[in-house]
């Protein structure tokens, strides 16, 4: 199933999020750079990723690690020149690989020269391209998102005397996209890469980009329709394969507009997923995943959800209840440095306790359940990370490739990595690493291949519908994922002790079971409940052949003996 | 020729029924499993050929059988011929998945006949199976009249079958096991065959018969034959059909198997292939049917898997395929069924370095038989592509050419296993 160049091949592809800073350093300053992430090519390949998300990559004076933008048009010149994107950008199409890169909408950094120009002079033509007012007072029901640092959405600013409005940090000015000038402004950064052959943006912080009086200033219809217009135009001009990925830290039923008619998003992350399969693990109950997909809406038959156990903020928990909120604090984060903001700063391996069977049951959900897997990078070989770093940096530690100076990252002096790597005995980067990995079959790494080479097999993945099974045994998770004519059963172990289980298969009765990353052959099912057991924490992906359906044959195979 | 009595002991039932059985001149022996469907009928056309051609003649019917649950055994029963009823433990894995013949633990079945046909005193047994329907009241005379009659140890049946059938026997397994032997078969895993009594006797005592679980016993009877100076002949039998619930028809478990087997046996049984030279066939080529009904091959999608296995199988060929055939295989114009070709030599070496890789078990075996499946079906493509628009010479020609590439490079295999 190549993702060739169908105009949805973000439906079958495994997304891999990645920030250039942090994954190979080729030029030996100590800050990961596009010619390095070039180097780095193959490994992404030969993982099975499809698409590459590269986290914000333009100028920026990185007070809140690249989200503050402050040239639109430039490379930041630690990672490399335009010359250093556009070689980066080619050699991974030649591999049949697509890009996407972060772009941020709803701000810009306070240094940048449209926020210099608009709070310099009111007469200027930036004047109005931020959301100014005479006093911090209006829009005042919309709430404040980074708690633990802001006090208001407002921020006074002395030069032009007046208050500008930001939902994040203070030197995040928001654009004010009731300018029509703002929209073109941003259409032509956008024309500006994808002339160069980006295959689309994840965009940032997208609710947010139109406020009114009386409102969360979330979510608004004047934000749709500024999207859309984003949308169209993008269309027509690029010939639809470009695509759009959604941030809408929202529930599910609220993030649904977002994908409008199939006019609007083609995908949007599903946050309150995420949590719940760590939840559904550590009670070892099905039942808060089942229950999240009774709150996810259908969407139109173009967009796509996009899955991900972790990624490069933290573990969200804004989207459960507060009683759910104290049990995962209490089960993820016992150490109060973990905790931020309303979520958990961990990667997936310590956030299991480094367990090898939780990270691959978890990377099976990720990769079984409705929608596109994006993928941290990583937590493919299991990287741990720094509690101590601040922010969100102790995620965002240097690629581990081997145990050479610096993890195999970078020749340059200790300190001058943008990071320190990773040098705890469970999860630095003597212990956990690339090279190592490679050369053990059974590692994660390897393990981690074969799943996505499994998952490659077959389009219901990305594609198929999902219907839950409702065994007795709520310590299983059982579902059947279904995409013209082809049936696959997934069947899971949330619990760290051996199972068993009863599905009722009756509806597919005469089908026989092939799991598919051993190929082995079960036993056929009949109208009785079909029997399995399950050691802990195991999962069994099942393709239902039955006689006579699936592939169209080729017309060799009744009698090739 | 005395009853052989070097084999294995017999289960407890079996000696009870042979107390009470008369010898027999002939056996024929049918392994069963749940083929309650069919074997009335086949039954039917054993009785038939027995009285037309042996009349007379004592015979006995040998039921092995794998553990039916449905009827096959008492409908075997119902024949109005004596019968011998032994049961065998099938192993589990091929009742979970039964291979392409059909029978969990055909060697098991085959070795408890044997045996019996032997404490019988048969100086002929004739093998068939249970679900093929096609069979003629003939087929018995003609697979036991050369063991009787003109002292041939195995007769091998060839059955008439459109040119495109048999594409895994006739690409990779024939020209293989006719390379290996130095004698070309044409079905070498053909279900039916003759016996002689010398050869079962030879067989029965032979202490190290091929593990269960594996389709290998057929190949290594035809081994042992050919490299111990048995006689062995082929015998055009007619059409085969088959109707049954039990055969397999998945295409990558068949090859896996098909291969496996043979795999298996250059493994074990190293003395019988090694040294072997020649190749020509006895019989002419096997009879094919006329192609009336137009060709439904969809040689573009099996193009297309052989392009899927490029792409995502490059990582185990690179461990199997020496360097430069791996390099040749990699440069096939595999952009669509113009300008698709693959090379015999090219081929016979992609079979060989698999082998080679089974021998030194350079990755999982399982892995290793199933990645060659996409290489199977470019180069099934490939030969759609060379004879579509020839006719039967021309095909049978395209086969001959194949045969004689794996004779040829036979060397190589032979100078790289060790």
């Amino acid at each position: 199933m190549t993702p060739g160049r169908a105009r949805d091949w973000y439906k079958d592809a495994v997304f891999y999020e990645v920030h250039v800073k942090a994954f190979r350093d080729a030029n030996g300053d100590g800050v990961g750079d596009f010619a390095g992430l070039t180097e780095s090519l193959d490994y992404l390949q030969e993982l099975g990723v499809d698409c590459l998300w590269i986290l914000p990559m333009y100028a920026s004076p990185l007070k809140d690690d690249g989200y503050d933008i402050s040239d639109f048009y430039t490379v930041h010149p630690s990672y490399g020149t335009l010359e250093d994107f556009q070689k980066f950008l080619d050699a991974a199409h030649a591999r049949d690989m697509r890009v996407i890169t972060d772009l941020v909408v709803n701000h810009t950094s306070d240094q940048h020269p449209w926020f210099q120009a608009s709070r310099s002079d009111r007469a200027s033509p930036y004047a109005d391209y931020y959301v100014w007012n005479d006093s911090p007072n209006r829009f005042a029901d919309a709430r404040v998102i980074f708690v633990d640092t802001e006090k208001s959405n407002w921020t006074l600013d002395p030069q032009r005397n007046e208050y500008y409005w930001h939902r994040f940090f203070s030197h995040q000015p928001d654009l004010n996209y009731d300018n029509p000038a703002v929209r073109q402004a941003m259409l032509d950064v956008m024309r500006f890469w994808l002339d160069r052959g980006l295959d689309g943006f994840r965009c940032d912080a997208v609710p947010y980009l139109i406020e009114r009086e009386g409102t969360s200033c979330e979510n608004l219809p004047e934000t749709h329709a500024v999207l859309k217009e984003f949308r169209s135009v993008i269309d027509r001009e690029y010939g639809g394969d470009r695509i759009l990925l959604a941030e809408a830290n929202q529930w599910p039923e609220d993030v649904r507009p977002y994908f409008g008619d199939g006019d609007e998003f083609h995908m949007a992350f599903h946050f309150p997923l995420m949590p719940r399969l760590y939840l559904g693990l550590h009670l070892e109950d099905s039942r808060p995943i089942t229950d999240i997909f009774t709150h996810t809406p259908p969407i139109p038959s173009p967009c796509q959800w996009g899955l991900f156990l972790r990624n490069h903020d933290e573990l969200t928990l804004e989207m459960v209840t507060n009683e759910e909120r104290a049990f995962m604090y209490y089960a993820y984060a016992r150490d109060r440095e973990m905790k931020l903001n309303l979520g958990i700063r961990r990667r997936l391996a310590p956030l299991v306790d480094n367990d090898r069977r939780r990270i691959e049951l978890l990377n099976c959900l990720l990769l079984t359940l409705p929608g596109s897997p994006i993928i941290y990078y990583g937590d493919e070989i299991g990287m741990g990370d720094n509690v101590y770093l601040g922010d969100r940096n102790g995620v965002r530690t240097p690629m581990q490739w081997s145990r050479d100076r610096h993890a195999g990252f970078s020749r340059a002096e200790a300190v001058e990595l943008f990071l320190p790597v990773i040098t705890d005995p469970v999860y630095g980067y003597e212990a956990v690493n690339v090279a190592a990995q490679t050369r053990q079959p059974a590692s994660l790494l390897n393990t981690m291949r074969r799943l996505l080479a499994a998952r490659r097999k077959s389009p219901v993945f990305g594609r198929g519908s999902i219907d839950f099974l409702r065994p007795h045994n709520a310590r299983i998770l059982a579902y059947v994922r279904r995409y013209e004519g082809e049936t696959l059963l997934i069947v899971t172990n949330l619990s760290a002790a051996p199972q068993p289980v009863e599905l009722d298969l009756a509806r597919f009765a005469g089908a026989t079971p092939i799991e598919m990353l051993g190929d082995t052959v079960f036993p056929t099912i009949r109208q009785a409940p079909y029997f399995l057991s399950l050691g802990p924490h195991g999962f069994y992906w099942f393709r239902l052949d039955r006689p006579g359906d699936g592939d169209e044959p080729y017309g060799i195979e009744a009698t090739p003996i | 020729m005395s009853p052989g009595g070097d084999g294995p002991a017999l289960p407890p039932d079996v000696e009870r029924q042979l107390e009470g059985t008369p010898p027999a001149e002939i056996a024929v022996s049918l392994a069963t499993y749940n083929n309650a469907a069919t074997v009335p009928a086949v039954v039917e056309a054993i009785r038939a050929g027995l009285e037309k051609h042996f009349a007379g003649v004592p015979a006995v019917l040998i039921s092995a059988d794998a553990g039916s649950s449905d009827a096959t055994v008492e409908r075997l029963a119902a024949a109005g011929l004596p019968v011998v009823r032994a049961a065998h433990e099938a192993p589990l894995a091929e009742r979970a998945a039964v291979p392409f013949h059909g029978v969990p633990g055909r060697g098991a079945a085959l070795r408890l006949a044997f045996a019996v046909a032997r404490r019988l005193g048969a100086r002929g047994l004739v093998v068939l199976e249970a679900d093929v329907t096609s069979i003629g009241g003939d087929w018995l005379e003609r697979l036991l009249r050369p063991v009787l009659e003109h002292g041939t140890d195995l007769v091998m049946p060839m059955y008439e079958r459109h040119r495109y059938d048999g594409t895994i026997t006739n690409l990779v397994l024939a020209p293989l096991v006719g390379a290996l032997y130095g004698r070309r078969l044409h079905q070498p895993l053909a279900g039916a065959r003759g016996l002689s009594g010398r050869l079962l006797d030879r067989l029965v005592a032979d202490p190290g018969w091929p593990p269960a679980g594996r389709s290998m016993t057929d190949l290594w009877i035809e081994g042992i034959t050919l490299a111990e100076g048995f006689t062995l002949r082929e015998a055009l039998l007619g059409r085969w059909r088959v109707e049954s619930s039990t055969r397999s028809a998945d295409l990558p478990a068949m090859v896996a198997e098909t291969l496996g087997g043979i795999f298996g046996v250059m493994d074990i049984y190293e003395a019988l292939w090694r040294d072997a030279v020649g190749g020509e066939a006895e019989a002419g080529a096997a009879p094919l049917l006329p192609s009336a009904e137009p060709v439904r091959i969809d040689v573009e999608r099996m193009i297309g898997a052989f392009r899927h296995g490029l792409r995502d199988l490059g990582s185990i060929w690179e461990h199997v395929l020496a360097p430069e055939t791996l390099g040749d295989v990699l440069s096939l114009p595999a952009d669509g069924a113009e300008r698709f070709r693959f090379p015999d030599p090219l081929w016979a070496r992609v079979v060989y370095d698999f082998a080679l890789g089974h021998h030194y078990r350079v990755v999982y075996r399982d892995h290793l038989l199933r990645s060659f499946v996409p290489l199977y079906l470019g180069r099934a493509a490939a030969f759609v592509i060379a004879t579509a628009r020839g006719d039967g010479a021309a095909t049978a020609a395209a086969l001959d050419a194949v045969s004689g590439a794996f004779e040829r490079e036979k060397r190589y295999l032979v100078d790289s296993w060790r």
